[in-house]
């Protein structure tokens, strides 16, 4: 803590004025945040689980203690809304989505690090997360024109004669998954980037001096070096696919076709249920059951990475 | 010594190595070049080949005005909720920074974890909130809503800057007789200004994308996104690319922006390969 140069200057050692721990600039500091983020962040969760016990009478929600939103929802969890369809259909797809996220930029963020000059690395990162300052639903918009029956790529396609008939991606889950992917690639390419860049490069060296392949150096060294990046993009790709409302609406159409069936995603339900009867306290309890499985998600996600280690 | 055999190998990765980046550019590049050429494009229907040049969908835009009254709005919104979240991240980054108390960890969960909830949660949330204040269908609404979901990585950028401080600077200041408040405003403040202009510019974007929670709040004073959704549902609508290369053109300012501020903090200087 004291500073020993000063006690060595010639200049008479000047009184120290160290301020106390306990000082008042602490909560001055800390209060702000701590204020805001319980007003407006803990106070609204609280509420919104309250709110999905109230009920509405003549169009106004009024407050009291009912399960019967919820009752409402369980009960139309196989049938006409069908709600349990919709979990299922999010999960597949923000699943899907993330795994073939982390799969499909694990090498470019490696061919970034290991393959591109050191003073081209930096512009070609800035290039690569590019998408990620343009406007998410204006992209989703762009890919809109791409990929429609007389889009863009389906007119290639059919102008080359690789395709008779247009290619349907648009308003099935490949259209969700598509236009998710362009949101999540730059995350997890930068979250991957910044992990395989910290790996110690004498450890490859090393591996190759001892005879490991290629394939051995990146299966038994790169990969595990590098687990802590892919539980990063997980998470956050889980969260972000699960979430999200603007690519199921706009590529997927509402209710695209995937393997299993024709049916919405759940955010995009909640959205529509919201937009079509602003029933606050049903929207509510919806949302509180979001809040639900994405808890059981990611508290078996960290589990799993914990005993993984 | 077994470098030789592998060389061959390496030529063939290195080749793909690069085809593969291409392939991933053209991805990540394809739909914003697609927005910005297509704002051009004469034709009402995207199409190839290219039929001729237009500025018309720049005059739709004028003519229309509500795209570009939202553009306004989301111009107003945006700075203001990422000046408010980087001034209070600023300080609790440096509370966290400088003191060690009972119960830190939590509270570092507590400024964390707004950006691991789903918008569209908090969306719901904050409606049932601001409903029963009255404080909801304004501009105001957004405003305040969009703090809490800037303020995390404000918090996490300027932490990062602070971290890199020697310790020694501030008490330095101290010893030479300047007060916390005068050490705090003329030693740390400037040592941190990278770090605020960094945070406030990421702030800023995720603010001026958000589409959400800004959707619920916003009412009939719609952000830019909150507009353009709104105007998605008919059919294509080339004034759509023409206000996208507008946003693109104020993007592609931030990202210079930065890249001269922002990445050189998470980027460590380079290790010597």
């Amino acid at each position: 803590m004291v500073s020993k140069q000063l006690s060595l200057s010639t200049a008479p050692a000047p009184v120290r004025r160290l301020p106390q721990e306990t000082s008042f600039l602490k909560y001055l500091c800390l209060a702000p945040a701590v204020i805001y983020d319980s007003v407006f962040f803990l106070l609204p969760l609280i509420f919104l689980v309250w709110i999905g016990f109230w009920s509405v009478e003549n169009y106004r929600a009024v407050p009291g203690f009912s399960l019967a939103n919820y009752l409402d929802i369980f009960s139309q969890f196989f049938e006409r809304s069908r709600y349990a369809f919709a979990i299922a259909q999010s999960l597949w797809v923000a699943f899907s989505t993330t795994a073939l996220g982390i799969f499909l930029c694990y090498p470019f963020a490696m061919a970034l690090v290991f393959l591109v000059p050191e003073r081209l690395q930096r512009l070609l990162l800035v290039l690569s997360i590019t998408p990620f300052w343009t406007s998410y639903i204006l992209r989703l918009y762009a890919w809109q024109t791409i990929l429609n029956n007389n889009g863009l790529l389906n007119r290639l396609l059919m102008q080359l004669n690789w395709t008779k008939a247009p290619l349907q991606i648009m308003f099935t889950q490949w259209g969700t998954r598509l236009g998710l992917l362009h949101y999540l690639a730059p995350i997890i390419i930068l979250i991957l980037y910044l992990v395989l860049r910290n790996t110690d490069r004498t450890l490859l060296g090393a591996a190759r001096n001892l005879g490991a392949t290629q394939w051995q150096t990146f299966w038994r060294v790169i990969l595990p070096l590098s687990k802590s990046g892919i539980v990063y993009s997980a998470i956050f790709g889980l969260i972000i696919t699960l979430g999200d409302v603007l690519s199921g609406t706009i590529l997927g159409g509402g209710t695209g076709q995937s393997i299993l069936g024709k049916f919405p995603l759940f955010s995009s339900m909640i959205l529509n249920e919201y937009s079509a009867s602003t029933n606050l306290p049903r929207t509510s309890a919806l949302a509180t059951l979001l809040i639900g499985i994405m808890i059981v998600i990611l508290a078996a996600g960290f589990k799993l990475a914990r005993s993984e280690r | 010594m077994g470098a030789q055999r592998k060389s061959g190998l390496d030529l063939g990765l290195a080749i793909s190595g690069w085809i593969y980046l291409l392939l991933g550019f053209i991805f990540l590049m394809l739909p914003i070049v697609t927005l910005i050429a297509f704002s051009f494009e004469e034709a009402r229907f995207p199409t190839l080949p290219w039929t001729g040049w237009t500025l018309r969908w720049y005059q739709d835009l004028l003519t229309d005005g509500r795209l570009l009254q939202a553009l306004g709005r989301s111009l107003i919104v945006s700075p203001m909720a990422a000046a408010a979240a980087t001034a209070i991240g600023f300080l609790a980054a440096y509370a966290l920074n400088r003191f060690d108390f009972r119960g830190k960890n939590l509270l570092s969960a507590l400024f964390i974890v707004p950006i691991l909830v789903p918008p569209l949660i908090l969306g719901v949330a904050f409606l049932g909130l601001l409903s029963r204040l009255n404080l909801q269908g304004q501009l105001l609404s957004v405003f305040l809503t969009h703090i809490v979901i800037l303020m995390p990585t404000a918090i996490a950028l300027v932490g990062l800057r602070l971290a890199q401080m020697p310790k020694d600077l501030e008490e330095a200041a101290w010893n030479l007789g300047a007060n916390e408040w005068q050490a705090l405003h003329r030693v740390i403040l400037p040592w941190a200004m990278p770090g605020i202009a960094g945070a406030w510019l990421l702030a800023f974007t995720f603010s001026f994308d958000e589409f959400i929670i800004a959707w619920f709040v916003s009412g009939f004073e719609p952000t830019l996104p909150v507009s353009i959704y709104t105007f998605l549902g008919a059919n294509l609508n080339p004034s759509l690319n023409a206000i996208g290369t507008i946003v693109f053109s104020i993007s592609v300012l931030l990202l210079i922006g930065v890249e001269l501020l922002l990445l050189p903090l998470v980027l460590k200087p380079a290790s010597t390969p």
